[in-house]
């Protein structure tokens, strides 16, 4: 008999958006990412490429451009032609402002942050002054024929070069003139030949433009004289995008074909002062188009529109093997969008416009470990949930019990009550649910389905009470004492009901007592986003852990961390446990064995056990299939306190 | 020939002939001689009383046929229309709406009809929008076209611009088909094309071979005999 019941759970159908755009910031080491169904997501490099933000999609508003400014300042523009600036703290469109050119393709800031130039569907550029709590327009550059597929500035502020349709421009930005018209060649092809869009450019600080369009090709002109100088055929289908590296001597490009390559600045010859653009590295990451790249200071970060975000390490700017060393690939949001009601097992999947809801398939039959039980009941889908209007749930939570559905929009927060009896669902919606002044960004029921905790802006929870025959009030909320001003993004309730804990933007993690319903203490701080809470049932720990892969272990009631917590930053974890690239989504707990701690990433699952001891740097961390063939006595010497599967493939949540 | 003509005049005297056919028939002949004056008049007579009847008939079925096509016409544009029951919500609704309706939300009606220029169809969807609960039991939504003005189509223009030049003619894409056989080609196990591998996918072309052999054959066949 083994000790797990496993359940192979197929039928989550999630399909990832794909990547329009990436804006990396290397100021705050952090990368903006925008996909198509108009989702937004910020991932923080410092902390490991953790996704630290997310903003939910909408229908009609898809972002086309993305750019930072004016230090932190994150602002997007799409082709329903608003300009718009997103509040990080709060996680939603903080305003938008019409260009009044229609939709927008591109945008780029200038070098110092102060001025937004945006290309129209009309031919023109508009430039928006950035002033400190919105954007202003201050004037438009000549208007010119044919739409403006792209643009960037000169690295001095004065020139802007404009890619089109067949063409390139190059404007003055004092004068809003147009100083120079460069023609790009289209494909020779039959007896008409097919416009060529200039899909992206880059202006260098030496005058050189970089293009890169339709036809395949990647070209470098001379902006003073309007020349040609080298011309590099990519791929036979479009180059969509380029970026240029800050110290200007390596570019990236993407490909239709999903192929991302290199060109780097290199010696003619050795000793030679001459230099030259030389096609060096090709990488084949992506099954489908890449529609953005960037290049940070030591990787190449592409996106495709196969939902795939890339960031390939260059090696020759990384000294040693390091955590940044390593291929990273993300599909999956670093959320939670699966729930469980464990009482009634029931599983709650979150797609961008509707909630489903299924109850797991059963078994009879008892087998040895490994085996496979036959299923005598399958998997049964109950419910689908739709919601209404063009914004995509945000979060959604099912109650322990499997009673309470919630979801929550970015304007709105919905609840449904749900009776399950002998094979007939029924769901009523809960009408008045109170109207909270703003979004909900986390969900969580407690473990009496009593309350329903809202996490939502400035460190704020609420705490709402669920009534029996379908309602529900507001009771309180809480409020943490540093007065952060960063949403809280993270929630975990004791399964007493006394405790709740809740990390925010910020990293900081707040207990509130909830008999008080009053702060009742935070955990240290620690320099790195938290990406799993859990309290245990048992003795009231909560155990944290953090994008770096380090785990903690801090008691409630003692308000300190616990020895064993101490033990293991004493000891420090195993080389191989903190090189993992992927962080923790998920903690739970074994109710038969107090000692364990179950944590689960996208590749694998992990069973902590506290009692046995930790291991050091020379044993290897995966030893599980390799203890199997040990006899029992032999094994009870080698085991660790890490036990390691990685037999599933993609786990969104265990 | 002469003979023939008489037999033939002989025929249309014994039928009885329009006047004025006959009197072309005279301009070109002599008239018949075995026809008595009476015996013509009378036939011209009932000939002239039978054309008037058949044209008052043929009048009469005419207006018949008018009147029975506009009552299709009514028939028709009353189907069109909704039924009786909602035609007769539709006339009740407004004094309900009234009546019911708290003093914004009717300022809010006032002002959007107001706004409004073809009153007609737009106040019918307006109450139909209004009295969403009553009569819809879908989850049908009222919407105004003004709201899906220039901008969504600046929009769905745009997003054909990109489409086609993403993925229409002249792309020079490879096709799913190249792709898998190309990589299976590559791959260290070697397949066939994808085409011949899974039974699904080339059926057109598989088709086209079909025919052609069929046809190839048949034409060696006939050039052996």
């Amino acid at each position: 008999m083994g000790e797990f019941q496993v359940h192979r759970v197929r039928f989550f159908a999630y399909v990832p958006a794909g990547i329009r755009c990436v804006a990396h910031s290397a100021r705050s080491a952090r990368l903006a990412l925008a996909r198509t169904d108009g989702a937004l997501e910020v991932y923080n490099f410092a902390a490991n490429y953790f996704q630290e933000k997310g903003i939910p999609g909408h229908e009609t508003r898809s972002a086309e451009a993305l750019c930072w400014a004016a230090g932190d300042r994150l602002f997007g523009a799409g082709l329903g032609g608003d300009i718009s600036e997103y509040d990080l703290e709060k996680l939603r469109v903080k305003y938008s402002l019409d260009g009044f050119g229609g939709p927008i393709w591109s945008m780029a800031a200038d070098p110092s942050g102060t001025q937004l130039a945006v290309g129209c569907e009309d031919g023109s550029v508009k430039l928006f002054q950035v002033l400190p709590d919105k954007i202003q327009f201050e004037r438009s550059l000549d208007r010119q024929k044919g739409r403006v597929m792209s643009l960037s500035w000169h690295p001095s502020g004065t020139r802007i070069a404009v890619g089109s349709i067949d063409l390139l421009r190059v404007f003055d930005v004092k004068s809003g003139h147009a100083i120079q018209r460069i023609l790009v060649d289209r494909r020779p092809q039959g007896l008409y030949s097919r416009e060529c869009v200039v899909w992206s450019v880059a202006f260098l600080s030496d005058g050189t433009i970089v293009s890169s369009d339709s036809v395949g090709k990647v070209q470098f002109w001379d902006s003073e004289k309007g020349t040609l100088l080298e011309t590099h055929p990519v791929s036979s289908s479009a180059v969509l995008c380029l970026a240029v590296s800050e110290g200007e001597d390596s570019i990236v490009v993407g490909t239709s074909e999903g192929a991302v390559h290199q060109f780097q600045l290199l010696l003619v010859k050795w000793g030679s002062a001459e230099r030259k653009w030389v096609r060096t590295k090709p990488f084949q990451h992506h099954t489908h188009d890449v529609r953005a790249v960037a290049h940070s200071a030591t990787a190449l970060i592409s996106g495709g529109l196969d939902a795939q975000l890339v960031i390939r390490p260059l090696m020759e700017r990384i000294d040693g093997k390091g955590y940044d060393a390593a291929l990273r690939k993300f599909t999956f949001p670093h959320r939670r969008l699966v729930s469980c009601a464990k009482k009634a097992g029931l599983l709650l999947f979150q797609f961008p416009q509707h909630l489903e809801l299924w109850r797991l398939g059963a078994t009879n039959s008892a087998g040895k470990d490994g085996d496979i039980l036959p299923v005598s009941r399958a998997p049964e889908h109950l419910l689908q949930l739709k919601s209404k209007g063009p914004e995509h749930i945000c979060c959604s939570c099912i109650s322990l019990c499997g009673s309470w559905i919630a979801y929550s929009t970015a304007s709105r927060l919905h609840l449904h009550r749900v009776h399950l009896e002998n094979g007939s669902v029924s769901v009523k919606r809960v009408s008045k649910v109170p109207k909270l002044l703003c979004s909900a960004h986390q969900l969580l029921c407690s473990a009496d389905s009593t309350s329903l905790f809202v996490a939502s802006d400035q460190g704020a929870v609420h705490v709402l009470k669920l009534l029996e025959p379908g309602g529900c009030g507001h009771l309180q909320t809480l409020r943490p004492n540093s007065g952060s001003a960063e949403a809280v993004y993270l929630l975990a309730a004791s399964a007493d009901g006394d405790w709740l804990a809740a990390a925010g933007g910020d990293w900081e993690i707040n207990i509130y007592s909830l008999r008080h319903f009053k702060p009742h203490c935070t955990v240290p701080a620690y320099n790195c986003a938290v990406t799993a809470l859990a309290i245990h049932p048992v003795t009231n720990n909560l155990v944290i852990t953090h994008s770096d892969q380090q785990v903690f272990e801090f008691s409630i009631p003692d308000r300190e961390y616990t020895t064993w917590s101490r033990k293991v930053q004493q000891h420090g974890l195993h080389k191989g446990w903190l090189e993992r690239d992927t962080p923790i989504t998920h903690i739970t707990f074994n109710p038969k064995q107090p000692a364990h701690i179950l944590l689960h990433d996208t590749h694998m699952f992990c069973i902590l056990d506290k009692s046995l001891p930790l291991p050091d740097d020379a044993t290897p961390l995966m030893n599980q299939t390799s203890l199997k063939q040990l006899s029992e006595k032999a094994r009870r010497g080698h085991a660790h306190a890490f036990k390691i599967c990685k037999k599933y493939q993609v786990r969104v949540l265990m | 020939m002469t003979r023939r003509r008489r037999a033939m005049l002989e025929k249309e005297a014994a039928v009885p002939e329009p006047p004025a056919d006959a009197a072309a028939s005279s301009e070109e002949d002599e008239a018949p001689e075995e026809v008595t004056f009476e015996r013509a008049r009378a036939a011209a007579e009932t000939e002239r009383k039978r054309a008037g009847e058949t044209a008052r008939r043929d009048r009469e079925l005419l207006k018949e046929k008018r009147r029975r096509r506009e009552e299709l016409f009514k028939e028709q544009k009353k189907r069109k229309l909704l039924p009786e029951n909602v035609l007769e919500e539709l006339t009740s609704g407004p004094q309900i709406n009234n009546n019911n309706l708290s003093d914004t939300t009717k300022q809010g009606e006032n002002q959007e009809e107001s706004e409004n220029k073809n009153e007609e169809c737009n106040r019918g969807q307006d109450h139909e929008g209004k009295k969403q609960v009553v009569r819809l039991k879908g989850s049908y939504m009222a919407v105004r076209l003004k709201d899906h003005d220039l901008t969504s189509q600046h929009q769905k223009m745009a997003q054909d611009f990109i489409q086609s030049h993403l993925y229409g003619p002249g792309t020079n894409r490879t096709t799913a088909n190249q792709f898998f056989s190309f990589a299976n080609k590559k791959s260290p196990v070697k397949k066939a094309a994808v085409q011949f591998v899974n039974k699904s996918w080339g059926t057109e072309k598989k088709q086209k071979a079909k025919q052609f052999k069929k046809r190839w054959m048949s034409m060696k066949m006939v050039s052996s005999v």
